[in-house]
């Protein structure tokens, strides 16, 4: 019978330690979702085919459908509930909603994960540099431009 | 108070279509809710004690059930029910054809047909169950084939069709679901008249609306009630599947949408609801289906269809159209969902937005063991758009024309009647035409492997019942309870606007209450671009009662007439005496001590127009647009002639949707649109194999576009302000945006190619395999 | 089973001997067992912390690119940039940025997809792997790890440990390019990748050219020593017909065989020509998809 293993680890999100013990092969967003309850990460397609549940590990965007749970111990993991600053909306979130660049939402935690890594790491992006920066959350409502001139106008407020 | 204010447009602003300086700001109410992840959509939801649902789908494209045997799953441990056709009420539905089952009833006649259902403490049990059902089928022809399927002698997806209820209007006959034509004057004499007459065939691929949130729903009964939340675009008519297949009266059946990460169409209609309700109800616990993203392509009955059109336009030399013909075969799939009024839908879309003294188009709807069809944004009109335009190319070539100067000579205009006979009052397709092709430069010199394309297309607006309530509580804040559903596009989230203009308010001083059906009124949904229009009118009714309370209360405090009160900024004043002032808080206040601020509306659906000198075979109301809206896109693309590869770099989209009442809204609804015709024409298009299996159902191999492809999109709104039609003469808005796009696409790419590529979508390949002919 | 997470080459090598089988990030075979390609193994070696395997690193004449290093590092290094141009463009072309993130060429090679973008600049720019395991080191060409679509010859308990590059002349340039019907998210219909020596009067000295999904392994085009000596323009329209000649395409859902075969014609020809543009100075941006407008129009 094959029962799968169960490992205790320590997973840091947002900044908050949670103990969990899970399966070595549950992926990391249903530990997210499932057994810390953070359910703003989203899961379009379970395979890094659509960029909804992209969370960021060090800083770093990665697809959480298909990334090990127990691979992330010991890494800081980001998801959209830890982009807050405190009680104020990030400049980006706000400038989303200013631009119109949020619709049905579905892509929004995602795609924000991705654009503020990008931000993080290139402060003055291009148009281009961002649109491959966002190449991997895919939007079906939007045609990306507003989501695309939100992005440009936090740049342009760094 | 207001930062929105009403717009009003007078005659003079009509003619200026250029856009204000400072467009309204606009923040929807549910945007902080999706920017921070807190908003919750159906598959964040659980419930203590709540099972994972799985289904057994057929796998197979045709076959006859031999055997059906579900002992080994429910005796599995961690099983609670395993339900088939034979545990759920015998009824068969369809809202226009009722062929369909809740499971597989003898026959299954597509893979994604569901045979049976799982309820288990877990997915991955409720897996293992679903596969440990016994079925066993004889093999049935799997029927693909449009054309052959409507030969007399073809083999039956339905054997037993005649036997079927069905709406009235509905023609149909063996694997012809619903047939329709529009005729209008003398073809023959019109062909007749013609110096040229240009033949084409054209044929699209089926496609899907892909939303990036997969299909949920979460049931759970208490006693004989039973409550759903699901991603639908329409609960009502969810709750009205539910009750019809449950045999349940509507009060017991309560319809809950959490956020819905999109639909495009395909998220309509009643899918799985009734299914995980009757698992609940056997498991006696709540229960979670969540589709996983092969599901959401192979199993809803929400493709969009694949056609064979035909079509032949007879000219003269001095570029008038004297008739047109039209023959579509429409891909049903193995049941009819909403699809039945697709045959004379599409025929005015063959037809087209011009003036054609002479038409007959006729379609067919064909059943095949192909997934179901059903409305997917703008339904049947970004394919038959795809084709007309296309064709309109060929003619104007044939003329020597530019495509331009054709479509400026042919389309309709304010007073031109149109192919269905139908007399327009003032429209903006002329204009549209002018405005999209300036957008782009249309032209001006290009590099050689690059062109720009022009199509012009038309969609109606739906005037149909819907309903709102409206309270200001004692604080002065304010309620909208509606039945309207919001899917992503703003639509819901500008009905604040709406009430907030009525009773001289802020946006902001309102909360809206929506999808839930049993909370608010009537709404038929995120569908058909509606609900402005329609629910839009409800809540100016709902608010006018309360600004009627506001005035009387008032008019007592401030010892005036009522007539004299006006509401703005947050106050009552009297007329011409802005200082003489109470606020609108105080009077709320008053009223909580009294007579509540209440109101409800609905208001009256504006008439379909009148049709003269035509006729229609299946007619189900289509053929006369209630204020119809009118597009072009002019689209700039780059061809790689080594290997077929396109790329759009640029669209001008002009559209004549009426008055614009939410500018921010109204943008992402055409760059979105626009987005979507764009995979629709070069990447997006479903592949089978020989057994009718997807090949392709999963988003790397079915290509949506990315933000690295998305062009430069310059929208423009003709507004003129519409009679008959929504709240201060706005039309739809929704799916117009993605009628002209893909079309648009294919007359650049066929300057370029020099001649037309006949299958949608447009792939690379394709468009190679064209080049090397 | 067993899940053990290694911090350095011994302890990963000593669980490997015993069955476990290494995962870095994981996404290949989390996603692969979720589609029932393959369950995921009982016994894994967690190799992602292993420091010494993280590094790109200039030892003598050769570069050793450590299994670990991501496609987002390899696109953005310096030295890989610019003396080995080619697997640059590939690195930058592989999925999206978070999987190039996550992906590494370790894992990439040893995955040995016919499709995976990093392979034929590795063929091209001469790439052995090293394979370490409890009897020791070994190194092997690229072309003899390959065996098959997923197969290699490595030993199961062999770790891949680095890919080795030789030392790159002042005189060469190298570059891969891709069809592909999207710029983004895609997976290579088919690709090329070239690697060339220019001759001081401008005409090719030498070239090397590898074609992408075309075969069941990435397969290096033969025979085309006779090139030496010819203008760029004349050794790229000859490279379109050997590639497309030597290339065994299948169809499927992507293209078919057909259109794979004079697709890879035309990137072994853009191939050749960027390299050969690069290896005369000329200094063309990664990825050369991009950069040329090669399925791409910005």
């Amino acid at each position: 019978m094959n029962v799968p293993l169960k490992i205790a680890v320590d997973l840091n999100v947002n900044g908050t330690d949670y103990p969990v013990t899970i399966d070595q092969g549950r992926n990391l967003v249903s530990v997210i979702r499932g057994e810390i309850g953070l359910t703003g990460t989203k899961e379009g397609c379970d395979d890094c085919e659509c960029g909804a549940c992209m969370v960021l590990l060090d800083g770093q965007p990665v697809n959480s459908c298909s990334y090990l749970a127990v691979q992330a111990r010991g890494r800081r993991i980001t998801t959209i509930e830890g982009v807050m600053n405190g009680d104020e909306l990030h400049p980006l979130q706000r400038n989303l909603l200013e631009a119109g660049g949020v619709q049905c939402g579905f892509c929004t935690p995602g795609m924000i994960m991705s654009a503020t890594a990008l931000l993080d790491r290139n402060p003055t992006p291009t148009e281009e540099e961002i649109r491959i920066g966002l190449s991997g959350n895919l939007c079906r409502c939007t045609g990306y431009a507003k989501i695309v001139a939100a992005v440009q106008t936090t740049a342009a407020g760094l | 108070m207001s930062y929105c204010g009403p717009v009003t447009l007078t005659h003079t602003d009509r003619q200026v279509d250029q856009p204000r300086a400072q467009p309204p700001r606009f923040v929807r109410a549910d945007g902080p809710d999706k920017v921070t992840g807190s908003g919750r959509y159906t598959a964040d939801l659980s419930l203590t004690g709540m099972l994972a649902a799985k289904f057994r789908y057929a796998d197979i494209s045709h076959g006859r059930i031999t055997k059906l045997d579900t002992t080994a799953a429910r005796a599995m441990p961690g099983v609670f029910a395993v339900l088939t056709q034979a545990d759920v009420p015998d009824v068969r539905f369809g809202p226009f054809v009722a062929d369909r089952t809740l499971f597989a009833k003898d026959f299954v006649r597509f893979e994604g047909e569901i045979v049976a259902a799982v309820a288990a403490a877990t997915p991955e049990i409720a897996a293992a169950a679903a596969a440990a059902i016994v079925v066993e089928y004889e093999p049935l022809p799997v029927i693909t084939d449009l054309e052959a399927a409507l030969a007399a002698d073809s083999a039956l997806v339905h054997e037993g069709w005649a036997a079927y209820g069905q709406a009235d209007p509905v023609v149909r006959d063996r694997n012809d679901a619903s047939f329709s034509s529009i005729t209008k004057g003398d073809v023959e004499a019109g062909m007749a008249e013609a110096d040229h007459i240009v033949t084409s065939r054209y044929v699209a691929d089926g496609c899907h609306a892909a939303p990036i949130e997969p299909r949920a729903v979460v049931a759970q009964w208490e006693g004989n009630k039973v409550t759903i939340w699901t991603s639908t675009q329409v609960p009502f008519d969810a709750r009205a599947g539910v009750c019809e297949t449950l045999e349940l009266p509507a009060n017991r059946v309560r319809i809950i949408v959490p956020h819905l990460g999109g639909g495009f169409g395909g998220k309509c209609g009643f899918h799985y609801e009734a299914h995980i309700a009757a698992l609940a109800r056997a498991a006696k616990r709540p229960v979670r289906l969540l589709f996983s993203r092969r599901e959401e392509f192979l199993a809803p009955d929400r493709r969009r269809e694949g056609m064979i059109i035909d079509i032949t336009t007879g000219v003269r030399n001095d570029g008038t159209i004297t008739a047109r013909t039209g023959w579509v075969a429409l891909d049903n799939g193995a049941y009819t969902a909403d699809a039945g009024f697709f045959p004379q839908l599409v025929a005015m879309h063959v037809a087209g937005p011009y003036r054609i003294p002479n038409v007959h188009v006729a379609a067919h709807l064909v059943y095949t063991n192909l997934q179901p069809s059903g409305s997917v944004r703008a339904p049947t009109a970004p394919q038959a758009c795809w084709a007309l335009e296309s064709h309109t190319d060929e003619v104007a070539k044939v003329l020597g024309m530019d495509p331009l100067a054709f479509r400026k000579l042919n389309a309709v205009d304010t007073g031109a009647v149109g192919p269905s006979g139908q007399t327009f009052g003032e429209i903006g397709v002329q204009r549209c035409l002018d405005q999209a092709t300036a957008l782009v430069g249309y032209g001006e010199p290009l590099p050689d492997d690059e062109a720009i394309g022009i199509a012009i297309g038309w969609w109606p607006s739906f005037s149909v019942p819907s309903g709102a309530y409206i309270k200001l509580d004692g604080d002065g804040s304010g309620q909208i309870i509606t039945g309207a559903q919001e899917c992503g596009t703003g639509a819901v989230m500008t009905l604040r606007q709406l009430a907030a203009d009525e009773l001289g308010m802020d946006p902001e001083d309102f909360q809206l209450i929506y999808q839930d059906t049993s909370v608010a009124p009537y709404d038929m949904g995120a569908t058909g671009s509606q609900t402005l229009f329609n629910n839009g009118r409800a809540v100016v009714a709902a608010a006018g009662q309360i600004a009627e309370q506001l005035r009387n209360l008032a008019a007592e405090h401030l010892e005036a007439a009522s007539a004299d009160i006006v509401l703005a900024n947050g106050h009552a004043h009297v007329n011409g005496t802005p200082a003489t002032t109470v606020s609108i808080v105080e009077l709320a206040g008053i009223a909580s001590g009294g007579e509540l601020l209440i109101g409800h509306g609905s208001g009256t659906p504006p008439p379909a127009p009148l049709l003269v000198g035509s006729s229609c075979v299946g007619d189900l109301g289509m053929a006369a647009f209630v204020a119809p809206q009118f597009s072009c896109h002019a689209v700039r693309v780059r061809l790689d002639r080594d290997t077929g590869v396109v790329r759009v770099l640029e669209v001008g989209a002009a559209h004549d949707s009426g008055t614009i009442i939410n500018e921010v809204g109204a943008v992402g609804q055409v760059e979105g649109g626009v987005m979507m015709g764009v995979g629709q024409a070069l990447t997006e298009g479903t592949l089978y194999d020989d057994q009718a299996r997807q090949r392709n159902a999963g988003l790397l191999e079915y290509k949506l576009q990315t933000c690295a492809d998305a062009p430069v999109i310059r929208t423009h709104f003709v507004q003129i302000v519409t009679p008959d039609a929504g709240p201060r003469g706005a039309k739809g808005l929704a799916e117009a945006p993605n009628v002209a796009t893909a079309a648009a696409i294919a007359n650049a790419i066929a300057k370029l190619v020099g001649q037309p590529i006949r299958q949608l979508p447009m792939t690379a390949e394709r468009v190679w395999g064209v080049m090397q002919s | 089973m067993s899940f053990t997470i290694a911090t350095s080459i011994a302890d990963a090598i000593a669980v490997m001997a015993e069955g476990a089988r290494p995962v870095a990030g994981g996404s290949d075979l989390v996603v692969g067992a979720r589609h029932g390609k393959a369950p995921l193994p009982e016994f894994m070696v967690a190799i992602d912390r292993i420091s010494e395997l993280a590094d790109v690193t200039v030892d003598g004449s050769t570069l050793r690119i450590g299994a670990l290093v991501t496609h987002a590092t390899l696109m953005a290094h310096p030295l890989i940039g610019n003396d080995y141009s080619g697997l640059a463009d590939a690195s930058a072309l592989v999925g999206s940025p978070s999987t190039r993130n996550v992906g590494t060429i370790g894992g990439n090679v040893m995955n040995a997809s016919p499709a995976m973008d990093t392979g034929a600049p590795l063929l091209v720019l001469g790439a052995t792997v090293e394979l370490t395991s409890i009897r020791g080191s070994r190194e092997i060409p690229l072309g003899e790890l390959w065996t098959g679509p997923g197969r290699t010859s490595a030993l199961p308990d062999e770790l891949c440990t680095a890919v080795l590059l030789p030392h790159r002349a002042a005189n060469a340039g190298s570059a891969y390019v891709r069809l592909e019907y999207r710029r983004a998210m895609e997976i290579a219909v088919v690709g090329a990748a070239a690697s060339v020596l220019l001759a001081s009067n401008g005409t090719i000295a030498s070239v090397d050219v590898a074609l992408t999904a075309v075969a069941p392994t990435i397969i290096r085009v033969d025979g085309i020593e006779a090139l030496a000596g010819l203008s760029i323009a004349d050794a790229a329209t000859a490279i379109a017909e050997i590639a497309s000649e030597q290339a065994s395409p299948i169809s499927d859902v992507r293209a078919s065989d057909r259109y794979r075969r004079h697709c890879v014609g035309v990137m072994a020809r853009r191939a050749l020509e960027a390299a050969a543009r690069r290896a005369g100075g000329e200094s063309i941006a990664i990825p050369v998809n991009r950069a040329l407008g090669i399925g791409a129009a910005r």
